[in-house]
């Protein structure tokens, strides 16, 4: 009995993996439809912003498709969670490729740095919630492209706005700064580029990593001992909660002005820190629900089909939404050109954008052969009664690197 | 019907292959892996070169764990120590590509050798813990030490040329990663019939039994980390090799912890059982993620459940196995054998 169980066992897995290894496709030439494939992280350490921004690009992709699809083709979107595991990312990309995919969604900085050799090679085109800098760089990583304001211009920009903040609060001089960041490639990502542009505006600029930890007591007295007035805090909104209750909690909140970059400015952070979130500011290359723009429109009108709401959601499914809405957008240019629905002739096309207009969910995005930094500038958001409360009237603009 | 398998010289008692039958599976499974680049899809191929470099790691960790009885928690660690050796190499030194798949492994031996001194005091879970350590040092130094390693830009590796020819496309690289695994097996099964795999094994059974016979323990668990790291750092040098790219969240903790999982899967101490643990532990996701998919398409309204069904699957078909098989997919293997060998006539 218990071997039959097992024999069993052992061919069901068989089958199922010859069925996967059968499911073949032709590459998106024809009339058929286009074929994208996605990973997902809805079970692993990032699945709190994992699962909205999923939402928002398979939310995309149904929406699309009832329109009519892309210029009358549909996008079949082959997706999957992969749990932010590298190996498995790898494997549910090569089989996407395999079922003839033509582009490639992507989630975390795991992922995308893993698959970036492999997708120049495939000439796969890959977008990403995975903004470091290098990936913008088409010498470096050919085939991605940033939607997002990269981690190096979004801390640009929040010293840009420091300077401006400082300036109207009728200072004489600079600022000090410290970099509070996640202790890994991902938190360090942006400080060297924060620390040259400080220096060529004579802002004295300290980073202290802040490892895994229940309590940053320590660093916070790091901070003070600089003497910083501003906080650039770049890492997850889950970490960034705690700092921001130190610094409640020590009555430091008039002595620092604190400024999050993406990954910390969300709803999440307002939920977890709470009332230690007042008064934070915020760098985020996408507008949240909070500030309504055009571009929430066919979310909202998408969500309240499904018995949902973009408040519900959050940015995130914004984020999600506005990176597979450009991918088809360069698809449909691609359509309208008449050519083949091909990895390079999308590319092709994205470097074509030239202040794409998302409605007002980002700023407007250029790619170019040499640039794959498609967004450029962020406006700036301070936490007020919970919500995030959008306070510059224009965009801020990277200026540097 | 044999009765027994019996020997009349003691070559045939120390042969690799004893049998005729086993020659033939041998044969058997060498032409599989010799055909199948020709006959799977692109794939299936790139899913049998994950197969391979789990396997060679596989075989590493089994040496130490499953042969010498030391747990280590290290493995994605000395993977990493590997890939990034051979990434560095190539990328800052300028070193060929093949010359680096023998000098990775030899540094990560050492490496391996250098954590596993504490193993002469620690035992068991001590030891496990001191392995931890390895693991979360080596990661903090290839995440921070950024002008060796890349940092935030990661380690892109050249791609590796024969003759020409860019060889890290998945067919091309099918055959290094399966004759290296070859080489592994090899290598291991001799290993094992030398007075040092004896006392490797003297030493699992009873640590004080084998000093009382005159083996110097310390000398063959410092060895015995050694020639396991050697292993599991020339699969890290395939990595970087094949992937072109050598990044830190490939090597963290997670990943060490799949590997115990395959040599427990598939038999700790047995060759062919870290090739079946594996082979498992790689299909396993692809399987899973495969039918989550399919019953995406026929039942479209549980989508939001399916990656939560996956997990739970993940877990239950792991403990499922160590249940019904708690020796591993080795020890199934062998039942099989023995139940065609004696079939009708079992006892």
């Amino acid at each position: 009995m218990r071997r039959k169980v097992f024999l069993l066992m052992v061919l069901a897995f068989a089958v199922v993996l010859a069925a996967g290894c059968q499911r073949g496709g032709e590459a998106g030439g024809g009339e058929g439809p286009i074929k994208i494939g996605a990973i997902f992280d809805l079970t692993g350490p990032t699945s709190d912003v994992g699962t909205p921004y999923a939402d928002g690009i398979k939310g995309y992709v149904e929406w699309v498709n009832s329109k009519g699809g892309i210029e009358g083709r549909q996008i079949e979107l082959l997706s999957s969670d992969y749990g932010y595991k590298v190996d498995v990312a790898e494997q549910l990309y090569s089989q996407f490729v395999q079922q003839g995919i033509v582009a490639f969604q992507g989630w975390g900085t795991g992922d995308t740095e893993a698959l970036r050799s492999r997708i120049a090679a495939d000439q796969i085109p890959f977008m990403s919630a995975s903004y470091s800098h290098v990936l913008g760089n088409p010498k470096e990583a050919p085939y991605n492209f940033l939607v997002g304001t990269s981690y190096s211009h979004q801390a640009v920009i929040a010293l840009r706005w420091i300077m401006d903040d400082w300036k109207a609060k009728g200072m004489d001089g600079m600022p000090k700064v410290a970099i509070l960041h996640h202790d890994s490639p991902f938190g360090r990502s942006p400080v060297n580029d924060a620390i040259e542009f400080g220096k060529q505006n004579g802002i004295e600029i300290t980073a202290i990593p802040l490892p895994k930890a229940t309590d940053y007591t320590a660093e916070l007295t790091q901070v003070q001992d600089f003497g910083a007035q501003y906080i650039i805090m770049h890492t997850v909104s889950s970490q960034a909660a705690i700092v921001a209750k130190n610094i409640r909690d020590q009555g430091l909140k008039d002595k620092f002005t604190v400024i999050n970059l993406n990954w910390a400015s969300d709803e999440l952070f307002i939920q977890l820190a709470g009332d230690a979130a007042e008064g934070v500011y915020m760098v985020q290359p996408f507008t949240p629900p909070s500030s309504p723009v055009p571009g929430h429109e066919p979310m909202k009108e998408y969500l309240q089909g499904k018995g949902s709401s973009l408040d519900e959601k959050g940015l995130h499914f914004a984020q999600g939404w506005v990176t597979m809405e450009i991918m088809a957008e360069a698809i449909r240019k691609v359509i309208k050109e008449g050519k083949p629905v091909t990895g390079p002739n999308i590319k092709a096309a994205l470097e074509t954008f030239k202040d794409f207009d998302t409605q007002g969910l980002t700023y407007p995005i250029t790619f170019t052969p040499e640039s794959h930094w498609g967004n450029k500038g962020t406006h700036i958001y301070v936490v007020e009664n919970g919500q995030m409360k959008r306070i510059t009237q224009d965009y801020i603009l990277a200026t540097y690197p | 019907m044999d009765s027994g398998v019996f020997f009349t010289t003691y070559q045939a008692d120390m042969a690799l292959r004893r049998t005729p039958l086993q020659k033939l599976r041998l044969a058997l499974f060498i032409l599989f892996v010799l055909v199948f680049p020709f006959i799977g899809n692109n794939y299936g191929v790139f899913l049998m070169n994950q197969i391979g470099i789990a396997t060679i790691g596989a075989l590493g960790l089994n040496l130490l764990v499953g042969y010498t009885g030391q747990i280590s928690l290290g493995q994605g660690a000395f993977l990493a120590v590997g890939a990034y050796t051979a990434g560095v190499l190539v990328t800052k030194l300028g070193v060929p590509w093949y010359v680096t798949l023998l000098i990775a492994p030899l540094f990560t031996a050492f490496v391996g050798a250098v954590f596993g001194i504490p193993s002469l005091r620690l035992k068991g879970l001590y030891l496990a813990i001191a392995t931890l350590a390895a693991q979360e040092i080596i990661i903090w130094i290839v995440t921070h030490w950024d002008s060796v390693t890349g940092g935030v830009h990661a380690l892109v590796v050249p791609p590796p040329m024969l003759f020409g020819v860019p060889i890290n496309r998945d067919r091309y690289f099918y055959w290094l990663i399966w004759g290296t695994v070859g080489f592994t097996a090899l290598t291991i099964a001799n290993l094992l019939r030398t007075h040092y795999g004896r006392a490797f094994v003297a030493i699992r059974d009873h640590d004080i039994a084998a000093e009382i016979m005159g083996i110097d323990i310390f000398k063959y668990k410092v060895l015995a980390f050694a020639l396991s790291s050697f292993y599991v750092g020339l699969a890290g040098a395939l990595i970087a090799h094949w992937r072109s790219i050598v990044t830190w969240e490939r090597f963290t903790i997670d990943v060490s912890i799949v590997y115990l999982a395959m040599i427990i899967i598939g038999g700790l101490g047995s060759i062919s059982g870290s090739l079946f643990g594996a082979a498992f532990m790689t299909l396993l996701p692809a399987v899973i993620n495969n039918v989550g998919m399919a019953f995406k398409d026929v039942f479209p309204r549980l989508e939001e459940w399916i990656p939560y069904l996956q997990q739970a699957l993940f877990g239950l078909i792991i403990i499922l196995f160590l249940i019904v098989e708690p020796r591993g997919l080795h020890k199934f293997w062998q039942d099989l054998k023995n139940y065609f060998k004696l079939w009708p006539f079992s006892y």
